[in-house]
């Protein structure tokens, strides 16, 4: 169960690469699928060649970052659709990956990756590992809540709230998502490059439904604390990453087996989507919010007094 | 020196150029505003009067003509290089602001406008008390809910939000698309009053289109009205303040009359 907390952690910072295009930017993005074995296969392949696997993840978040832009470009500047762009990145990447790779396959057993000190000391799956990973999701998580609240952030922000808007106030938008993607592809690239180390190979299919995992993670993070503010939002990722893993864990502890799980992730989804839509739920969160809102604003509208005459005149 | 605030010299507009559905939208049309100009433009729909709103703002390019502001040429650049010098405030409450922000992260994008948007902090407290003082002249007490999403307030708060961003980074050019077409009433007049304060204040030069010849005698210094891609009437400064509506309904039934009297000599031809 401990390892599940692990993978949690880790596997939040694809979750908040994921939050960043389809919240954020509100795109949904398949990328991912492909730059997360990307950013696994850039680190297995420099790592095994010899370099030093602080330098391959750094370069890893690098290809995650082109592949993220790749997807931008076709959108912003092809003007294609937006789930297309994704898939169409996805699949170059297969064999981009393979390139990158040699094989479908890179073992790295017996390599000096960043796990290594985690790994010699028998730390991984104990509580002291469930920390470092810890420590590492809320520093993305901090660096990115710090993004979006400075003056850029508020720009990206908008970019998927009001796109229109934000134009009128000068913001070239197709910059803005073209930065946004590569950004969420980095972090999911870095999240790649990380558990290929954990755990001790890359291979080109350990990507395949990825984004339904990133997905799972928001929504259900999002539908257990909701996303008032971006600090929340965000927490509520790595937490719903968290609780995503787990649930795979017991599914696997009550018998299912490895195979069933796309299966599972694809329900957990949908229940995650369609529950806040039921009745119950939703007076329960109605109610909820306007305690909320009573606590923190008041909220009368004031009667403009002197417009009537104004407007009799 | 004194260039002209807004100049447009011979802007032209077709949509769907080379085809069945081709349209001209804007003929030729030429105008000059001076600083401090308040142009309220009227005109019967499809005249082209939101369609020149939208090639001034860079919503639309021109086919020909040029576009200047304070005598530069802008004719070239995409819309969001524009804002640098043009703030526009659109008829739709829901598209000025953005509904999931709140109200200072919509101010405070709206205080950058035009310029680069670094890393610092995008509500930072002095643009918060600043966004505090503003928010308490519009006396909708807005002043206390800084941090409300936007998509909680009325369409009339929104309205009066989305004039005040449009504002109070005080632009070379201020285009109003029918701003208060879809406000009640009452709204609409608070709105209305707002508007004048705020051109007044900054000392704004201002386009506004509208279907309300009420508010277009009530506001600005300039009139003209628009009809089939051209501007057919103008009343100057001195004029506009005699002119009643009715002298705007008897131009209007000028240009009725002569388009009817065409097309029925078109059915009988």
């Amino acid at each position: 169960m401990i390892v599940a907390l692990d993978l949690g952690l880790v596997f939040a910072v694809m979750a908040l690469g994921v939050y960043i295009s389809f919240r954020i930017l509100d795109f949904a993005d398949l990328t991912v699928d492909g730059s997360f074995t990307t950013g696994a296969a850039t680190a297995a392949a420099l790592i095994v060649s010899g370099v030093s696997p602080w330098l391959a993840t750094v370069a890893s978040i690098g290809a995650g970052l082109v592949a993220g832009s790749i997807t931008g470009l076709l959108h912003a500047k092809g003007g294609i659709n937006p789930l297309l762009a994704g898939i169409l990145t996805q699949i170059a990447l297969y064999s981009i990956n393979l390139r990158i790779m040699g094989r479908a396959n890179v073992p790295l057993l017996r390599a000096q990756t960043i796990m290594s000190p985690l790994r010699d000391a028998r730390l991984l799956g104990t509580p002291v590992s469930v920390l470092v990973f810890l420590g590492l999701a809320v520093i993305v998580a901090a660096l990115l809540v710090w993004l979006l609240s400075t003056d850029m952030g508020l720009a990206m922000q908008a970019t998927g709230d009001n796109e229109s808007m934000i134009r009128s106030l000068g913001v070239n938008t197709d910059a803005m998502k073209i930065f946004g993607l590569a950004l969420s592809n980095g972090l999911v690239a870095l999240c790649g490059a990380l558990i290929a180390q954990y755990q001790g190979f890359a291979d080109i299919g350990m990507g395949i439904g990825l984004i339904v995992a990133g997905l799972a993670s928001v929504i259900i993070g999002q539908a257990i604390f909701g996303q008032r503010t971006v600090l929340i939002a965000a927490s509520a990722v790595v937490v719903g990453s968290v609780v995503y893993r787990v649930v795979i864990q017991i599914a696997l502890m009550v018998g299912l087996n490895p195979n069933d799980m796309k299966l599972i992730s694809a329900v957990l989804v949908v229940v995650a989507l369609l529950l806040p839509k039921w009745d119950v739920v939703r007076r329960y969160r109605n109610s909820r919010q306007e305690r909320l809102d009573k606590l923190t604003e008041p909220f009368d509208e004031p009667e403009p007094v002197a417009i009537g005459k104004e407007a009799h005149r | 020196m004194s260039h002209p605030k807004l100049e447009l010299t011979n802007i032209t507009k077709v949509f769907y150029p080379h085809t069945v559905n081709e349209r001209i939208a804007l003929k030729s049309v030429s105008l000059t505003l001076r600083e401090g100009d308040f142009v309220t433009i009227i005109g019967s729909n499809g005249a082209g009067k939101s369609t020149l709103l939208n090639v001034i703002s860079g919503a639309h390019r021109s086919e020909a003509g040029i576009l200047r502001v304070d005598g530069a040429d802008v004719t070239r650049l995409a819309d969001h290089q524009r804002a640098r010098y043009i703030s526009r405030v659109f008829q739709d409450p829901m598209a000025g602001t953005s509904p999931h922000m709140t109200i200072e992260q919509n101010l405070s994008m709206a205080l950058s406008r035009g310029r680069r948007r670094g890393l610092r902090r995008g509500v930072s407290a002095a643009k918060r008390s600043r966004f505090r003082e503003e928010l308490a002249a519009l006396e909708l007490g807005l002043e206390d809910r800084l941090g409300v999403r936007v998509g909680m307030l009325s369409g009339g708060q929104r309205q009066a939000l989305s004039l005040l961003m449009a504002t109070f980074s005080e632009p070379e050019i201020l285009l109003l698309d029918e701003h208060t077409a879809a406000l009640d009433p009452q709204r609409a007049a608070l709105v209305t009053r707002l508007t004048g304060e705020a051109v007044a204040r900054h000392g704004l030069t201002a386009l506004m289109v509208t279907h309300n010849m009420e508010q277009a005698l009530q506001l600005g210094n300039r009139l003209i009205m628009m009809h089939e891609g051209e501007i057919i009437f103008e009343i100057d400064a001195g004029a506009k303040e005699r002119a009643t509506v009715p002298d705007l309904l008897a131009e209007f039934g000028k240009v009725r009359g002569a388009t009817e009297a065409l097309s029925d000599r078109t059915l009988l031809g």
